[in-house]
């Protein structure tokens, strides 16, 4: 039971009745007495005549999911399965961050009869959004007093990953197609593989003439070549309490997801195989043996759940997990952060484990703002504000100094260039028959 | 949100009772008023109980609340007087309690004995003689200044009584009665050689005494001045002869009018009130409005169901160590180790910049640098090296000074005067023509 503004307003309207009939203080008292009771009168009433809240059935109809920054609409079906007509404010209790913005809309329903509530939802979070619960409230006919309820009515949407990076894809893809024979541009690789043969022209490599296949011929041949296909790339993303922290105010973890998401996508059309495990000190998400379509979907499915884990990453079982993915030589992306030397000791100490068996790649994040803190030399505290920047850089430096000598490779970029540059680089390892 | 009419055919489930079909009924999780009141009943009757208890208390204790008023005939408080009105009463006396004039004039008949104690000088002169006249005997406990100058303006005050023992020694019955009196007590001063109307009881000098009554010429009525108030209360009335001169000055009428002044008695003076000058009306729309405000607190702090909680992602920033870095270097003013900071970044840059490999020796790129910028090598080694910084004006300078030689050498590598340049870092590493090979830009 609630009142309304228009109780407030009646029971206040109740001074010119004092005035007018209310000379003397006992009269006046007297008149006050009887509006008190009108009004409370009136009110019960009211509150007798409204619908019950608790007669409505709730039903929910919610897309399964939808991308980060995209809209879909919420139905909510209600019947009122009381004996009045029903007239009532409806809250449909969204998370704030389903983006649902004003969650009350005003329905009326005639007894036995069904109405549609939809809302336009906007998430601005990704994973799992939810809502438990529908409250309404009805109105008696004056609009005096309220009857309120809420209904249990649970839904779920998943906020899929953006994917902002697969603004890169295309240009990525293009310069994946260079590397094969169809294209003019010869570029080749020691562990390229032979495609086909076609006549000389001027231009080409004279280093890739097929003397042979000359000699059978009357007419200068060339090999044509490929890169190599059905290779393994293995994206392993470092969920561990570094992840959760924000450059250029996005989380670590959100541009490693944007990475994982450009290069499983530009791998599927190089033809290789795309295993993704997102590991702390358990695995938070995997995915395998999935190919295509199927791939990204599983991806960014099993990304929405993923959140920063606040806990020490264990790099001592990275080796056995990338074990128990495949056996083969494979591409090892590990998404991570690289900061102090002595945060990175756990990553140093497992790498030639990693390296002895595959060929890995470690991409980090930089963050922008400390490159420009920097290169800042205003006043006394910026050059101070300076030299911890360019610590910080020569410590990221040295550390990837060191997982260099240890025969991996590095990538780091800020988060806006971090997906390309993982692509560039795939590339270019992929272009050099090193996968 | 929108709100659409949606008929039958075109919704999923039914709507046919809610109960059958894809309606399954939906529950509720607000609890009806009668779960309300069950699940909370040991509150409520916890919280009646201690109403009952506490409403019985003050029912149970409310006759002998301590804080009467001193002499009051209703008060059984050590201080009050009820023994003496009710001893009066079981006499035959009639006790009338009063508490303003206005109820003395009701009460007193043309026989009546009017018991007054004016601890707080409420009565003026005139109030005063007006009581006196009205009555035939008038017992006046403690008089003040004001009443002695309406009553007997030839009585005066005597000051405490330094006798041992206050005998009556006088002609007064009721004194004779009594005999000896509680020592100790205020007293009253007569005249010397005394005066025809006055007579003085328990002297405790010559001139000074423990009871004075006086005798009106004109009317014949007879005022008791009694300076000493203990004679009266619940406290002291049993000991010497306490009781019998209470009861002998109070009882010898029928009638007893109990009179302690109160504030209705003074005379009311200053501009009127605020209740006065105010229509009737004020205070019950004051009420009014109170209780309208009350109505929209209830409106507008009704939630609208409970709220929804959410969990929300940590938000750190990644910068923060090198801030916090910063923050120490600077309290604790590490000028040479933030220094030495700037100066190991300039070194690899310019380092690439001249075209050094990454392992190149600091005298190398020292002797590089200033054969290209074309400056004092000893000064580069100053500024890249040797220089310690004394003062924060020193370390902005080298600073300034790193930043400067930089720009130098960038700009000297682009003008392409840099044989030397070329000639270092065609010897520091190989020339490898295929873009494919490179893999670290």
């Amino acid at each position: 039971m609630t009142l309304s503004g228009r109780f407030v307003l009646l029971l206040a309207l109740g001074v010119v009745p004092i005035v007018w009939f209310g000379p003397s203080s006992e009269q006046a008292s007297g008149v006050l007495f009887l509006w008190l009771l009108f009004v409370l009168a009136l009110g019960g009433v009211d509150l007798a005549l409204a619908a019950s809240p608790r007669a409505v059935t709730v039903e929910r109809m919610l897309p399964s999911r939808v991308r980060l920054g995209e809209s879909v609409t919420s139905e909510l079906y209600l019947t009122n399965t009381g004996r009045r007509r029903l007239i009532a404010v409806v809250r449909d209790a969204w998370q704030p961050s389903a983006g649902a913005g004003r969650n009350r809309s005003r329905v009326t329903i005639p007894r036995g009869e069904r109405r549609l509530v939809s809302l336009t939802l906007t998430p601005f979070r990704r994973g799992e959004r939810r809502v438990e619960q529908v409250t309404v409230r009805t109105r008696g006919p004056l609009g005096l007093m309220n009857r309120q309820a809420t209904l249990n009515a649970p839904g779920r949407i998943r906020v899929l990953p953006p994917f902002h990076a697969r603004k890169h894809l295309p240009s990525r893809i293009a310069r994946l197609k260079e590397l094969d024979g169809r294209t003019s541009v010869m570029v080749r690789g020691q562990g390229t593989e032979f495609d086909s043969l076609r006549e000389y022209v001027r231009g080409d490599d004279v280093r890739s003439i097929d003397w042979r296949a000359t000699a059978r011929r009357n007419d200068v041949m060339v090999r044509t070549w490929r890169p190599e296909r059905d290779r393994r790339v293995v994206i392993l993303l470092d969920t561990g309490r570094t992840s959760a922290a924000r450059v250029d105010n996005e989380p670590r973890l959100d541009t490693a997801f944007e990475a994982a998401l450009l290069l499983a996508a530009l791998t599927s059309v190089a033809g290789d195989r795309v295993d993704f495990l997102a590991f702390d000190r358990r695995v938070r998400g995997r995915v395998q043996g999935a190919s295509g379509a199927a791939l990204l979907s599983q991806m960014v499915d099993s990304m929405a759940m993923i959140d920063p884990e606040l806990i020490e990453m264990d790099w001592a079982a990275v080796p056995g997990q990338v074990r128990s993915i495949t056996s083969q030589h494979a591409l090892v992306v590990v998404l991570t952060s690289i900061d102090a030397a002595g945060a990175s000791t756990g990553l140093l100490a497992v790498l030639p484990q990693l390296t002895k068996r595959h060929t890995v790649v470690v991409a980090s994040t930089l963050d922008p703002a400390t490159v420009l803190a920097a290169a800042t030399r205003g006043g006394r505290d910026e050059i101070y504000r300076a030299a911890a920047a360019e610590r910080a850089l020569l410590d990221v430096a040295r550390v990837s100094a060191a997982i260099r000598q240890l025969g991996a490779d590095v990538v780091t970029a800020s988060p806006s260039q971090l997906p390309p540059a993982l692509a560039d680089r795939y590339i270019a390892l992929k272009a050099a028959g090193k996968l | 949100m929108s709100v659409t009419l949606t008929t039958d055919a075109a919704t999923p489930g039914r709507n046919s009772g809610g109960s059958s079909g894809g309606g399954v009924p939906t529950t509720v999780a607000t609890p009806t008023l009668r779960a309300l009141l069950r699940r909370s009943s040991f509150w409520i009757l916890a919280f009646a109980g201690i109403v009952i208890v506490a409403i019985v208390g003050v029912l149970v204790s409310g006759g002998s609340h301590a804080a009467g008023r001193a002499l009051a005939g209703d008060n059984a408080a050590p201080a009050g007087s009820m023994a003496l009105a009710e001893v009066l009463r079981q006499q035959g006396v009639t006790v009338t309690l009063a508490d303003s004039l206005v109820e003395v004039r009701d009460a007193v008949g043309p026989d009546s004995t009017v018991l007054l104690y004016d601890a707080n000088g409420y009565l003026d002169g005139d109030q005063l003689a007006e009581l006196a006249a009205r009555a035939a005997r008038t017992v006046v406990v403690a008089p003040d200044f004001l009443a002695l100058q309406a009553l007997a303006p030839t009585v005066g005050f005597g000051g405490v009584s330094a006798a041992s023992s206050l005998q009556a020694d006088c002609s007064l019955p009721a004194a004779n009665r009594a005999e000896e009196l509680l020592p100790g007590g205020d007293t009253l001063s007569i005249p010397q050689g005394g005066h025809p109307l006055l007579t003085g009881c328990f002297a405790s000098s010559t001139d000074t005494f423990s009871l004075v009554q006086v005798e009106n010429a004109t009317t014949g009525g007879l005022v008791s001045l009694v300076p000493d108030a203990r004679v009266f209360n619940n406290e002291n009335v049993t000991g010497y002869g306490n009781a019998a001169l209470a009861l002998g000055l109070l009882g010898e009428s029928d009638s007893l009018v109990w009179y302690l002044p109160t504030l209705a008695d003074l005379p009311r003076t200053g501009p009127p009130s605020l209740a006065e000058l105010t229509p009737g009306w004020v205070s019950p729309v004051a009420v009014l409005l109170v209780l309208a405000a009350v109505a929209a607190a209830f409106w507008r702090g009704r939630r609208f169901g409970p709220l929804v909680a959410e969990n929300l992602p940590v938000t750190v920033k990644a910068s923060e160590t090198m801030e916090g870095r910063a923050r120490l270097y600077a309290r604790s003013n590490a000028r040479l180790r933030a220094l030495d900071a700037l100066r190991v970044g300039a070194v690899q840059r310019l380092a690439r910049a001249v075209g050094l490999g990454r392992l190149a020796q600091l005298e190398e790129v020292i002797g590089t640098v200033a054969q290209i910028t074309g400056s004092d090598p000893n000064e580069v080694r100053r500024v890249l090296v040797n220089a310690n910084p004394h003062s924060d004006a020193q370390l902005m300078a080298l600073s300034d000074a790193l930043q400067a030689l930089e720009q130098a050498a960038g700009r000297a590598v682009m003008a392409g005067a840099v044989p030397a340049a070329e000639a270092a870092a065609s010897a520091s590493r190989e020339f490898s023509p295929p873009p494919a090979e490179r893999m670290d830009p």
